[in-house]
């Protein structure tokens, strides 16, 4: 939508100083689409490295992601938000990674995914004591475990809308399902999460 | 958060509603998140390096390995054709040899039948000019032999006059007590 009202604008521009050539209308496209990535690249990053666990992998994906968009930038109608679109592509992306990983089982492939304790082993460093801090990374080690535990689709709700803080809408835009299913599938997640944290008291 | 503030839109049946304690979790979980993603998206990138690294250290094995294998093959070459070069040799020799041998018998049956024939002059010239090569040729090879054989008597007589006889100290100790 956004990306539309740009476009029309800049036409007008053009037909008020010169006429609009293509070579400029791409040079538009180009930054348009350069400030999407600048904007949306960290988030897309970090989605995919919750969901995998795996910075080179994380990178790669992310890196796939903007390709991906980039060459499918003009078929773009912005029916949803860019970062929806995005993250579409990245959801995509990793379904085939596991779609991959799952056919080529008996390959030896490399495996970069850290460990659990490694992942919660990450905190920001904020004004606390010793001993809360100790208790948040517990808490995040039982997220982490609930996580692992979760399905494919499970997982990505949960990230999408615990991590990544999107809407349910959003979240159903983006993967493809209904409303009422997101919340079952958040339910259970949470569900899950509470159990978790309840059973290593 | 997205997630706390529109928790009241909702169905209550769903249970979305993260207590307390699980509000707090989910809230380290996003911040453990934030702060690991940071650090790993603003890490400094060193995969070109070490590809390069990589491709050089691959350069390097392979073109020692192809030495290697050059090496091996050219002196196993070497060496076939060092062989051949040799058993030609002593193919060339035992040919020359055995056709001196087949000359000087060749000689030696045919001087009496030649001294016999008067009549054919000839054929008595050749016989006789290679009946001379013959007898040149024993005769070099016979001193040549006797040569030999004054050397490895020399040698012979020298190696017995260095080498002390096995019972020379026993010898001298009898000596010894018999002067006393």
């Amino acid at each position: 939508m956004r990306r539309r009202g740009a476009s029309t604008k800049v036409m007008a521009a053009g037909t008020a100083v010169e006429p609009m050539t293509a070579v400029s209308a791409e040079d538009i496209a180009a930054q348009e689409f350069a400030r999407i990535v600048e904007t949306h690249r960290p988030q897309i990053f970090r989605f995919l490295l919750s969901s995998l666990r795996d910075v080179d992998l994380a990178e790669t994906l992310t890196q796939e992601c903007f390709l991906k968009a980039h060459r499918n930038w003009s078929h773009f109608r912005g029916d949803s938000s860019a970062m929806t679109w995005l993250m579409r592509i990245a959801i995509n992306l990793q379904k085939d990674y596991w779609r991959n990983r799952r056919i080529q089982f008996w390959r030896q492939t490399r495996i970069n995914a850290v460990d659990l304790d490694e992942a919660s082993e990450w905190l920001p460093n904020g004004e606390r004591n010793a001993e809360q801090q100790m208790l948040a990374r517990e808490q995040v080690a039982q997220v982490w475990q609930a996580v692992k535990g979760l399905s494919e689709r499970q997982r990505t709700v949960f990230l999408l809308r615990y991590v990544e803080e999107r809407e349910l809408s959003e979240i159903a835009s983006a993967t493809g399902l209904s409303e009422g299913t997101v919340k079952a599938h958040l339910s259970r997640a949470l569900g899950r999460v509470r159990t978790e944290l309840r059973g290593s008291r | 958060m997205n997630w706390k503030q529109d928790r009241s839109g909702e169905s209550p049946q769903m249970d979305l509603e993260p207590d307390l304690e699980l509000a707090q979790a989910l809230s380290h979980f996003k911040a453990s998140m934030d702060a690991w993603s940071e650090a790993a998206y603003s890490r400094p990138r060193t995969a070109a390096k070490l590809a390069v690294r990589h491709s050089w250290r691959m350069v390097a094995v392979w073109s020692l390995g192809c030495l290697l294998a050059v090496g091996s093959l050219a002196g196993a070459g070497h060496e076939i054709y060092h062989r051949q070069q040799l058993a030609k040799l002593a193919a060339q020799k035992a040919a020359e040899q055995r056709a001196a041998a087949g000359r000087a018998t060749a000689v030696q049956s045919g001087t009496q039948p030649s001294s016999a024939q008067s009549d054919k002059k000839a054929p008595a010239a050749t016989t006789r000019k290679v009946s001379v090569g013959a007898q040149d040729s024993a005769r070099s090879q016979d001193s040549a032999r006797g040569q030999d054989e004054d050397l490895l008597a020399t040698v012979d007589s020298d190696v017995s006059r260095e080498v002390p006889a096995a019972m020379e100290p026993l010898a001298q100790l009898m000596n010894d007590n018999g002067t006393q």
